[in-house]
């Protein structure tokens, strides 16, 4: 079937500017998708081994993770509620969460309340230069400890 | 001689520029008849949204209850005691709260322009569902209304969103912990919840980044696409023939008009096409002769009416502004969230269900409730039941929409009112 000049000038043109319109658009969302974020870095260091003695069970509120010791083995959750993005408090038996109650227990199982998913375990990596480093953007198998 | 005469002339001119002046600015005198009332409408810039006769159904207070009205007019009362605001107002999460103590303390008249600011808020929320309601109650979405409605649904969605980016800005523990609570709703989508969170915040948590892009949201991007829908959704309220009304609102012409006019006599000029009068104009019958309407002028009716509605809606509010003042509590601490954190009221009815499921809860359910509202025209497509509250041809239709507004609003009430510490069951009294 023959296609006029005039049709096929008139498709070019049209998918021309509709494709401009499309990559315009899909260009204001990759500029307002933040490649870097001015607040907490997500991979940090806290300290040394040393500030953590065995049976260490502390939480880096600023951070939001709570930093845990038994023996030589290392560990850090987050302490951001997995239910509605609060952020929970140590508890005798675990973490609980002041906003609607979901509960954990030590491991970041969730042991009662709303909670959907038990809390993430983040990645823990010893620097070279000695220090602990954190890296919350890489989750990991609830029980990975770093053997010191 | 001459000078004599350019002298009087000039007088002349100055004795008559105020007059001058006024009739170039105000064309058409206050009307005295017909002609001069038909004219308002057409020649006035700020009058000529409006037909020149409206219906008297109408204007039934009763049929609409003004509720379309009253939400335009809170947009208005919204976006100027906003810019006022604006002066004051910085999006840093160091200054923002100082600034909203400012307001308290320091700015003349502060107080109450925030406060009015956050009571049309939320009343706008409350009034735009209403509205949609009453549309959706009285048949109105139904042919040639269908995208009309569509647009209603959007404008109601764009109330929510402008309703929701504001309530961060004053950066207190109320609008911190009840925006996070919200984001974190909407991070429940599969798929794409996390990055709708991430673009939303600006990062990962509720921050600066957040509280500067819902600033922008809220002041500058939401209220031009609102602006814009509004428009397009007033438009298509004159394209489509005005509001809805029941078909027994016009009078039967008589028969005889009737046969005389579908019968028109053959033109003397022969060779010439002859044109059926129902060719010139859509509808269904066209109106010749006088035949008898039940519409009036719109001046002075239809903008007595308008004037009436604005003057009550400025009432309430500011009544409401010097009785309540805004809610303003301690500084965001990050680390003392309050127990239980609550999203703002009309998202509460979405927390209630997410703490029965996080997914159906927080994203399947209002999914499909919008879903539906969407394709209501579409779907029911029967001509019958339009401009008439509880309409006996529409049980269904309103009897699924009451239920589901029903359970939304018993959400809401039980979130706002029966959940206490550890979202537990607690009885207010």
């Amino acid at each position: 079937m023959a296609v006029s000049r005039r049709r096929m000038l008139a498709w070019i043109t049209g998918t021309g500017l509709v494709g401009s319109g499309v990559l315009s658009a899909v260009s204001n969302f990759v500029f307002i998708k933040p490649r870097a974020t001015y607040g907490q870095p997500q991979r940090f260091s806290i300290g040394k081994p040393d500030d953590f003695p065995a049976g260490t069970r502390i939480a880096l509120e600023a951070r939001r993770i709570c930093v845990v010791r038994e023996g030589n083995k290392l560990a850090a959750l987050s302490t951001t509620c997995t239910h509605l993005g609060c952020i929970v408090g140590l508890a005798d038996t675990g973490f609980a969460c002041p906003c609607h109650g979901s509960r954990f227990d030590s491991d970041g199982t969730v042991t009662g309340g709303p909670a959907p998913r038990a809390l993430p375990w983040y990645k823990i990596t010893l620097a070279p230069n000695g220090e602990i480093e954190v890296d919350k953007d890489t989750e990991i198998t609830p029980g990975s400890y770093l053997t010191l | 001689m001459s000078k004599e005469t350019a002298s009087p002339s000039l007088l002349t001119a100055v004795k008559e520029l105020p007059g001058n002046v006024w009739k170039s600015i105000f064309r058409n005198p206050l009307p005295t008849n017909d002609l001069e009332r038909s004219s308002t409408s057409f020649t006035n810039f700020f009058l000529h949204i409006h037909p020149v006769k409206v219906h008297k159904n109408t204007l039934r207070p009763l049929y609409t209850l003004g509720l379309g009205l009253v939400s335009f007019f809170l947009f208005v009362i919204l976006v100027i005691t906003g810019i006022l605001l604006m002066f004051y107002y910085v999006p840093s999460t160091t200054q923002a709260y100082d600034r909203m103590l400012d307001l308290r303390g320091s700015v003349a008249f502060g107080t109450i322009l925030r406060n009015m600011h956050r009571w049309s808020a939320h009343g706008m929320v409350a009034v735009v569902v209403m509205h949609l309601c009453r549309v959706f109650l009285t048949g109105s979405y139904k042919k040639p209304r269908e995208f009309n409605w569509v647009l209603g649904v959007v404008l109601l969605l764009l109330t929510l969103l402008m309703s929701f980016t504001g309530y961060l800005l004053p950066w207190d523990q109320l609008a911190f912990w009840a925006i996070t609570v919200g984001t974190a709703i909407a991070g429940y989508a599969p798929v794409i919840g996390k990055d709708i969170q991430f673009l939303l915040m600006g990062g990962s948590t509720v921050g600066q980044e957040a509280l500067l892009r819902f600033y922008v949201l809220h002041v500058a991007v939401l209220p031009a696409v609102l602006t814009m829908a509004i428009a397009i959704h007033f438009w298509r309220i004159r394209k489509d023939g005005g509001l809805s009304r029941p078909a027994d609102a016009d009078p039967t012409p008589p028969m005889e008009m009737m046969a005389a006019m579908t019968d028109p006599k053959p033109s003397l000029l022969e060779g010439k096409k002859t044109y059926g009068l129902q060719g010139l104009v859509r509808g269904p019958l066209t109106k010749v002769n006088n035949i008898p309407d039940n519409t009036v002028f719109s001046w002075p009716n239809l903008f007595m009416s308008e004037l009436f509605v604005f003057v009550m809606t400025l009432a309430v509010i500011l009544v409401l502004a010097l009785l309540f003042n805004a809610p303003l509590e301690e500084p965001v601490n990050v680390m003392h969230p309050p127990n239980p954190a609550k999203a703002p009221w009309y998202f509460l009815g979405l927390q209630e269900m997410v703490s029965y499921s996080a997914f159906w809860g927080g994203i399947g359910v209002p999914g499909i409730f919008v879903g539906l509202l969407l394709l209501t025209p579409y779907l029911d497509r029967s001509p019958k039941g339009v401009g008439v509250w509880f309409s006996k041809d529409r049980l269904l239709a309103n009897t699924i929409f009451l239920t589901f507004l029903l359970a939304n609003v018993i959400f809401v009430i039980i979130g706002t009112f029966f959940r206490g510490p550890n979202w537990a069951f607690v009885t207010p009294w």
